[in-house]
C-alpha cells in the first residue's frame, strides 16, 4: 500500500517507454498525468473542505450543519457547485472587463502551481526544487496581485476598500511568514522540502521552534484572508469586499482558489512542522493528509472564534510584534546551531 | 498573561465543539409549544351569541359576520363568520373580549397557503345548526325548515304578527297534525297534542302565539302538554294508546 | 503633487449589519471618517398616525412592535400612560408580575445586543450563543402570553392571563443557570483582547455632549452620569427594589458594553425580589369598556426602556380614541450622537459605534 502511486508512476513510464517513446516524452506524459492528478486531488479537497467547515462551524455553534442531502449532508457542496454552476453571470457594465474576469482565473493557476513541490508521501514530489520553500512563498504572494486586480476590476467602491486592505495586510504579513521558516530551513540545512523531511527523523520541527510555528501559523491566516485577519471580505463590514460584484462561477472560483491555497499552506506546515510524511504503521501519503486536515481544522477553529482585527492593528501586530520575534528566534536558532557544532553534536 | 482571554475564549468554542445540539430537525419534528401559544384563531359557532364584542375590540378589522335577527326578540341568528387572517395581528384582544369563549388559538403555526383567498376563514354556518340562544354545545336546538309553516317575518310590526298568530290558529284549527307535528318527536305525540288543542280554544291561541313568537318554548310547552296527558290517561286507565 | 480626495460611501439601508433599515452615509478620507449623516425613515409605519383611528385599548397589540426586541417595556409604558390618565390604580400582583416582565424583557434585549455586537465585529459564535440563551426567556413569555417576541400582555388596569404554574419554577431555572451564561460570555466575547483593543478608546463622547443632544439609558450611564428613571421618577412599584446602577467612567463603546453587561445582573437581581414577594390578588383592575379620558386632558408618562427614555405623550379629546399619541423613541435620540462619536475614526469603528448604541430601528423610525 505504501508505494501505490510510486509502482503506478514507474509502471506508466515503463510502458510508455516499451511503446517507443524517448525518455524525455515519456516524463513528460507523466507530468501531464501528474498534473491531472493535482487537479483531482484540489477538487476533492475542496470539496470536503466546505463541507468540513460547515460542519465544524455549526457543531461550535451547538446546531448541526448541513445534514439533509446524502448521509451527514456530504453531497451539499455538489449541490452548491451545481447552483452556482448554473447561475446568471452578472458582469457590470462599467467594470474594466480583462481585469475583471482574469481576476480570478490568475487566482486559481497560482494556487494549483503550490502543490508542485510539496511532497504528498515517500518518494511522491512532482518538481523537487533545491529551493522548494522559496519557491512557494514567492508564488505564494503572487496572490495579491489577484485580490487587487478584483477590487479595481469592480469599479465598486467597497471592493476597492476590501482590495486595498487586502494588499496593506498581505505585504504586512509576509515578512514574519519568511522568517519564521528561516529558523527551519537553517536547522534542516537546505530548502529542498524533501531534505527538511528527512531532518525530522528524530523530532519535528514544532518542538525545535514552537515560537516559529505560531508565528507561521498567524502570518499564513494573514496570507489566506481567513479567520481574524478576513478584513478584506469582512461580510458584515464590507458586504464582501473585494468579491462584491462577482457572481456564479466566478465567485466559486474565488471561494476555490482560497481553499486551495487553504490545503497547499496546511500541507506546507505539516512538512515543515510536524514530520511531513513520516509515520508508523500508515502509509506516508495517508499520514500527509492527516496532519494536513489536523491542521486545517485549526484553522477553522481559530476562524469561528475570534472576532476580526481592525487594520490598523493588524499592521502594527505584524510590524511591532512579529518581526521583532521572528528576528529573534533566528538569532537565537542561530547561536544555539553554533553552539551544538561547537560541541561536535 | 497577555493572550489568556484567546485561549479562554479558544477553550469555550472546543467544549462546545463536541456537546450535543440543540436544534431540532422541523419538519420531522415538531417543536414544543405552550399551552397559551397562538396559532390560528378559531371560532366554535355554537357558543356564540352574535354579541360584537370581538369585531368592536379587533384592531384591524379581522373579524365580521353576518347575521339576522331573529322577529320579537333581541337574540340573533348567525349565518355566517369570516376571519381574514393576513390582516390578523394575533394580539388576542378578540379572545378576551368574547364572553362566552368562543374564539380560541389553537397550536396550528403552519399557516401559509398558495392563494391569497384562502387565507380567509369563513365559517358558513348550516340552517339546521343555527343556535337561537347560548346553550351548552351539547344540545343543539334544531330549527324548523321556514319552507313547512308560514314563515316568519323580521319586521316586529304588531298588525304583521297578529295576522300571523291568526294564520297560526287557522291552520291549527284546520289541520293540527300537521301543523304541531314539527313540535313533537312522533306521530302519536302529534295526535295527542292535535286533541289537547282543539278541546281547548284557549290553548289553542296561546299555542299559535308561541309557535310564533318564540319556537322552543312552545316546544317544551307541548311535550308538557303530551307528558300530561299520557299521565293522566295512565292514571286513569292504563289501557289506551301507548305512545311510542 | 498627489492630491487625495474624500469620497462618499454608503454604509446600508441593504447592509448585514445595521441594526433594521439604517442608512449612514459617510464622508471618508481613505479610512478616516471625515463626517456622516444618519438618514432614519426606512421602517417607517406611521404607528402614531394609526394611533388615531384606534382606541385606546386597542392600541396596545402596536405598541410591542415599537421595541420588537424588548417587548414588554413599550406596552408597559403605554399602559401607564393611560392609567395616568385615568387614575386607575393597578392591583398588586399586576404590578409585580409586569415588573418580572418587564425586566426580564431588558435582559432579553441585553443579551442581543452582546450578540449583535460580537457579529458585528466578525465573531459569529457569539451571536448564536446569545440566542440560545434567549430561547430560555422567550419560552418564559410564551408560557405567559402566548407569543415569544410580541407579547401584547399587558392591559390597561393589570395584566391579561395570570402565570401559570409552570412560570416560576422556569424563571428560577432561568435564574440559576444566568451566572453560567455569563461566564460565557465573558471568556468569548467580553474577555477577548481583540475585541477590547476594538472597542477601548472608541467612539467616545463625554457626559455634557451626552446630556445636550438627549441620549440617555445605558449609553448615559456608560459617560458617568447616574441617571436611571427607575430611581429618579420610579414609576410603579421600582422603589420598592434595592438594585444597582451600574456607570461607566469614560463614555466609549467599551463602557457602553460592560453597563449592559452589568444591568443584565441586577435584573436578575430584581427579578429574584420581586418573585420572593410576589402576592396574590386580582390581575386586572375594573376599567370601564369604553375608555373616554376627559377632554383637553394630556398627560407625558416615561418609563425606563432597554434603550433608554421611552416615553408617550397622549392627548385627548373626550373620545374614545385619543386626539394624538406621539411615542418619545430613546433610540432616535440616541442615533443622532453617531456622527459626533465616529468622527476621525475608521471605518470598521463605525459599524462598532453603530452596534454599542444599540439602535432599534422600529421604535426610532415608528
Amino acid at each position: 500500500m505504501e508505494n501505490w502511486f510510486v509502482n503506478i508512476a514507474h509502471a506508466l513510464t515503463n510502458w510508455l517507454t516499451g511503446l517507443g517513446l524517448s525518455v524525455g516524452w515519456a516524463d513528460f506524459i507523466l507530468l501531464v498525468v501528474q498534473w491531472v492528478c493535482i487537479i483531482i486531488i484540489v477538487t476533492l479537497n475542496v470539496i470536503v473542505l466546505i463541507w468540513l467547515e460547515r460542519k465544524i462551524s455549526g457543531f461550535i455553534q451547538q446546531r448541526l450543519g448541513p445534514n439533509r442531502l446524502g448521509p451527514f449532508g456530504m453531497f451539499q457542496t455538489i449541490a452548491d457547485a451545481i447552483k452556482l454552476l448554473t447561475k446568471e453571470d452578472i458582469i457590470p457594465s462599467a467594470t474594466d472587463k480583462l481585469i475583471f474576469r482574469t481576476a480570478p482565473m490568475f487566482f486559481i493557476i497560482i494556487s494549483v502551481m503550490l502543490y508542485v513541490v510539496l511532497p504528498m508521501g515517500e518518494n511522491m514530489v512532482i518538481v523537487d526544487l533545491n529551493v522548494g520553500v522559496f519557491y512557494f512563498i514567492s508564488v505564494g504572494s503572487l496572490t495579491t496581485i489577484c485580490l487587487l486586480m478584483a477590487g479595481w476590476g469592480s469599479n465598486n467602491k467597497w471592493s476597492l476598500l476590501g482590495a486595498m486592505r487586502s494588499v496593506a495586510q498581505m505585504i504586512s504579513y509576509e515578512i514574519p511568514l519568511a522568517f519564521s521558516l528561516l529558523g527551519v530551513i537553517m536547522i534542516a540545512g537546505s530548502m529542498r522540502l524533501s531534505d527538511i523531511v528527512a531532518a525530522q527523523s528524530n523530532v519535528w520541527f514544532i518542538v525545535l521552534q514552537p515560537v516559529a510555528f505560531i508565528v507561521y501559523f498567524i502570518a499564513a491566516t494573514a496570507e489566506l484572508n481567513r479567520g481574524p485577519f478576513d478584513m478584506p471580505e469582512a461580510e458584515q463590514e464590507l458586504t464582501a469586499g473585494a468579491y462584491t460584484e462577482y457572481t456564479g462561477m466566478r465567485w466559486a472560483l474565488f471561494f476555490l482558489a482560497e481553499y486551495t491555497n487553504l490545503v497547499a499552506v496546511s500541507a506546507l506546515m505539516s512538512t515543515l512542522f510536524l514530520g511531513g510524511w513520516q509515520g508508523p504503521f500508515l502509509p506516508s501519503w495517508l499520514w500527509i493528509i492527516i496532519k494536513t486536515y489536523l491542521v486545517m481544522i485549526v484553522f477553522m477553529w481559530l476562524k469561528w472564534t475570534f472576532p476580526r482585527i481592525r487594520m490598523d492593528h493588524l499592521m502594527s501586530f505584524s510590524w511591532k510584534v512579529l518581526i521583532p520575534v521572528t528576528l529573534a528566534n533566528i538569532l537565537l536558532t542561530g547561536i544555539v546551531l553554533q553552539l551544538f557544532k561547537g560541541m561536535g553534536w | 498573561m497577555k493572550g489568556k482571554g484567546l485561549l479562554e475564549g479558544l477553550w469555550i468554542t472546543l467544549r462546545h465543539l463536541f456537546e450535543r445540539e440543540i436544534t431540532i430537525q422541523y419538519p420531522e419534528q415538531m417543536p414544543y409549544l405552550q399551552e397559551r401559544f397562538r396559532g390560528c384563531l378559531q371560532f366554535d359557532y355554537k357558543k356564540c351569541i352574535v354579541c360584537g364584542l370581538c369585531t368592536k375590540a379587533c384592531p384591524n378589522n379581522v373579524l365580521s359576520y353576518e347575521s339576522q335577527p331573529v322577529p320579537n326578540s333581541k337574540k340573533k341568528l348567525l349565518l355566517s363568520y369570516t376571519i381574514d387572517l393576513q390582516y390578523c395581528m394575533f394580539c388576542n384582544l378578540c379572545v378576551e373580549a368574547c364572553p362566552t369563549g368562543t374564539l380560541y388559538f389553537n397550536h396550528d403555526f403552519e399557516l401559509s397557503e398558495y392563494q391569497r383567498d384562502d387565507i380567509k376563514i369563513v365559517y358558513e354556518i348550516p340552517r339546521s345548526a343555527q343556535a337561537v340562544i347560548s346553550e351548552p354545545a351539547d344540545s343543539p336546538i334544531e330549527m324548523v325548515d321556514s319552507s313547512a309553516e308560514p314563515a316568519p317575518q323580521p319586521d316586529e310590526d304588531e298588525a304583521k304578527k297578529q295576522k300571523q298568530i291568526n294564520a297560526m290558529i287557522t291552520a291549527l284549527k284546520k289541520n293540527p297534525v300537521k301543523a304541531v307535528s314539527k313540535l313533537v318527536e312522533s306521530e302519536a305525540q302529534a295526535q295527542i297534542l292535535a286533541d289537547i288543542l282543539q278541546a281547548d280554544e284557549k290553548k289553542l291561541v296561546r299555542m299559535a302565539t308561541m309557535m310564533i313568537e318564540d319556537r322552543e318554548k312552545a316546544g317544551k310547552v307541548a311535550l308538557a302538554f303530551v307528558n300530561k296527558e299520557l299521565k293522566d290517561r295512565q292514571q286513569e286507565g292504563g289501557a289506551g294508546n301507548e305512545p311510542e | 503633487m498627489l492630491q487625495t480626495e474624500q469620497y462618499i460611501i454608503n454604509i446600508g439601508p441593504q447592509h448585514p449589519s445595521t441594526h433594521g433599515g439604517l442608512h449612514v452615509e459617510a464622508v471618508m478620507d481613505g479610512e478616516h471618517i471625515v463626517d456622516s449623516i444618519v438618514h432614519l425613515g426606512y421602517v417607517h409605519r406611521s404607528v402614531e398616525k394609526i394611533a388615531e383611528s384606534r382606541t385606546y385599548p386597542q392600541f396596545v397589540p402596536y405598541t410591542s412592535r415599537l421595541d420588537y426586541l424588548a417587548s414588554h417595556l413599550p406596552t408597559l409604558g403605554y399602559c401607564q400612560t393611560v392609567e395616568k390618565m385615568l387614575g386607575v390604580a393597578v392591583p398588586e400582583r399586576a404590578e409585580y408580575i409586569r415588573v418580572i416582565m418587564a425586566e426580564f424583557s431588558r435582559i432579553a434585549s441585553h443579551m442581543l445586543f452582546v450578540g449583535s455586537l460580537a457579529i458585528d465585529l466578525g465573531a459569529t459564535t457569539g451571536l448564536i450563543y446569545c440566542f440560545r440563551d434567549r430561547e430560555r426567556i422567550m419560552d418564559l413569555f410564551e408560557m405567559t402570553s402566548g407569543q415569544r417576541l410580541i407579547a401584547s400582555y399587558m392591559r390597561i388596569g393589570g395584566v391579561s392571563h395570570d402565570l401559570p404554574d409552570t412560570f416560576i419554577p422556569a424563571a428560577l431555572s432561568f435564574i440559576n443557570d444566568f451566572p453560567k451564561m455569563i461566564e460565557e460570555y465573558e471568556g468569548l466575547i467580553v474577555g477577548n483582547e481583540i475585541l477590547q483593543a476594538r472597542l477601548k478608546g472608541i467612539g467616545v463622547l463625554n457626559a455634557e455632549e451626552a446630556i445636550e443632544y438627549g441620549v440617555t439609558g445605558p449609553n448615559l450611564r456608560a459617560c458617568g452620569v447616574e441617571y436611571d428613571i427607575r430611581k429618579v421618577d420610579p414609576y410603579g412599584i421600582y422603589d420598592r427594589f434595592e438594585f444597582d446602577l451600574p456607570l461607566g467612567s469614560k463614555g466609549d463603546s467599551w463602557d457602553r458594553l460592560l453597563v449592559r453587561m452589568q444591568e443584565m445582573a441586577q435584573s436578575v437581581r430584581i427579578i429574584e425580589q420581586a418573585l420572593q414577594e410576589l402576592p396574590e390578588g386580582e390581575i386586572k383592575a375594573k376599567v370601564p369598556r369604553i375608555i373616554k379620558p376627559e377632554k383637553g386632558s394630556e398627560v407625558y408618562h416615561r418609563i425606563e426602556s432597554s434603550k433608554g427614555e421611552l416615553g408617550y405623550y397622549i392627548v385627548a379629546d373626550g373620545g374614545e380614541k385619543p386626539y394624538r399619541l406621539h411615542v418619545r423613541a430613546p433610540s432616535f435620540v440616541n442615533l443622532m450622537v453617531l456622527p459626533i462619536i465616529s468622527r476621525g475614526e475608521k471605518l470598521q469603528d463605525i459599524i462598532a459605534n453603530i452596534a454599542t448604541l444599540d439602535p432599534v430601528l422600529g421604535e426610532s423610525d415608528r
